[in-house]
């Protein structure tokens, strides 16, 4: 990244060998099956199991750092700080009901936390999972037909040469994607194959092929190098 | 053939880093660093995002590196940056990279925490807070480089109204004319994983880059042989690459 050149420290190295062993186990036992009495097959899904607890306790500092940004916000009473009381009560409110009623809830069966309290808690948690985040889920997502709509215009506009072709590639495909185009004209179902199969496609598989092996490369040198 | 694929691009990588070699560049990279300098003039925030990828997705960890940079310049010029992230791995990395960039400046104590904030790990929770900012922050330069999913057209839209330089980057096929329409600059596929070697000054990192090219050769090579193998009747090609 920059441009001095950093001298590697004992650290580092012990990083990287750590680095650089870890990543080659997992590719060598993706590709090859290795016969023996040490099962490596099992001995990377136990490392893969400990990298899911490792990632489980990562969460809580989002929810951490998520409670510190917000209450910042409403101590200095920032422009928004009302909004912030509204996330902080939330999450923990869902949070709390979640961990007694959810499906995922950690006494289903009532061990530790009272039956009663199971039970006043279930249809409030059905209430805000159900009627409120899965409604605002779709909403947001939603929203996503009308920025269509707009970056459409944008796009649409032919002021270059390549807009222009932009614009009579696009207004074709639509034109062959509407039932009545081929009561009109059958060459425009024609043409939107055409347009879909060749050159769409080759521009996609010569952007997916460069990714690939943008990919490899990276990996390779983020194995290979480290500090990266 | 993958080992052989990967000791063959990385051995001709090793090979051209002896040399002195010319990059084509790509458009509006250099224009990162006065992009960041307008912002910092006009005391307005820059914001970057690597989207809603896990640490595991390659196209975070491109953008985790392309980050670096900007965090770099940011403390430099004095521009307040605010990174928002939607997995928590990804939030403790970027925190860690943003903190190192300002402690390298010499500016530690301009870094406060609120500048990398953690989401949502839920993607429309992640959109809308994300919206939220750029309406509310009204950043001027906006980085969407990274790993994106059916948002990035909410981020870009959003984004376009108030900020006056954005910069996309994704290999992601189908949020990538979405970045095209809406950003200024956008880096298209295996180009995000080439940003940071271009912004590199260090000759070693950009003799990286011929490794990718070499790649693409032989892939642009074997696609041709194939294609003339099968069409004079042989599958001796196929066979070999066990396809």
């Amino acid at each position: 990244m920059s441009s001095e050149k950093k001298k590697m420290t004992r650290g580092d190295l012990g990083l990287q060998i750590i680095i650089f062993g870890l990543g080659f186990f997992y590719a060598i036992i993706y590709y090859i099956a290795i016969p023996g009495t040490v099962d490596l097959q099992a001995a990377s899904d136990q490392l893969l199991a400990y990298i899911t607890a490792v990632l489980t306790a990562g969460f809580a500092i989002g929810v951490i750092n998520l409670t510190r940004v917000h209450w910042i916000n409403i101590k200095r009473k920032r422009t928004t700080w009302r909004y912030s009381i509204i996330l902080l009560v939330s999450l923990y409110s869902m949070l709390v009901f979640s961990v007694i009623a959810s499906p995922f809830a950690l006494d289903p069966n009532a061990v530790f936390i009272p039956a009663s309290v199971i039970q006043f808690s279930t249809p409030i948690w059905e209430f805000l999972y159900y009627k409120i985040l899965v409604n605002i889920n779709a909403s947001v997502f939603s929203l996503l037909a009308f920025f269509i709509a707009s970056a459409a215009y944008r796009a649409f506009k032919a002021k270059t040469l390549e807009s222009t072709i932009l614009l009579v590639a696009g207004v074709l495909v639509i034109l062959g994607q509407a039932p009545i185009a081929d009561l009109m004209w059958p060459g425009f179902s024609i043409i939107r194959d055409w347009i879909l199969a060749f050159p769409n496609t080759a521009g996609q598989r010569g952007i997916l092929i460069g990714a690939a092996l943008g990919i490899v490369v990276f990996s390779v040198r983020r194995l290979i190098r480290y500090p990266w | 053939m993958l080992i052989i694929v990967m000791a063959a691009v990385y051995a001709l990588a090793f090979v051209a880093s002896k040399k002195k070699l010319k990059t084509r560049g790509i458009p509006g990279l250099e224009r990162i660093d006065d992009w960041i300098k307008e912002a910092a003039k006009l005391k307005r925030p820059v914001f970057y995002t690597p989207g809603t990828g896990s640490i595991g997705s390659s196209d975070t960890l491109a953008s985790l590196a392309l980050l670096g940079y900007v965090a770099k310049h940011c403390a430099e010029h004095d521009a307040q940056i605010l990174v928002a992230n939607s997995d928590s791995q990804v939030q403790q990395i970027t925190e860690d990279i943003v903190k190192t960039a300002y402690a390298k400046a010499g500016k530690e104590d301009k870094f406060s925490t609120d500048m990398v904030r953690y989401i949502s790990t839920r993607q429309f929770a992640f959109a809308a807070g994300v919206m939220g900012i750029l309406r509310r922050e009204k950043p001027a330069v906006n980085f969407f480089v990274g790993d994106f999913q059916a948002e990035s057209l909410q981020l870009a839209e959003t984004g376009r109204t108030e900020a006056i330089y954005q910069f996309g980057g994704t290999t992601n096929l189908d949020q990538l004319p979405f970045f095209a329409t809406t950003c200024d600059q956008t880096l298209m596929g295996e180009e995000l994983y080439t940003a940071t070697g271009f912004l590199s000054e260090n000759e070693e990192e950009i003799s990286r880059l011929v490794g990718p090219d070499a790649g693409k050769i032989l892939a642009i090579l074997l696609i041709l042989a194939g294609a003339v193998l099968v069409t004079l009747g042989t599958t001796v090609l196929i066979d070999i690459l066990g396809l």
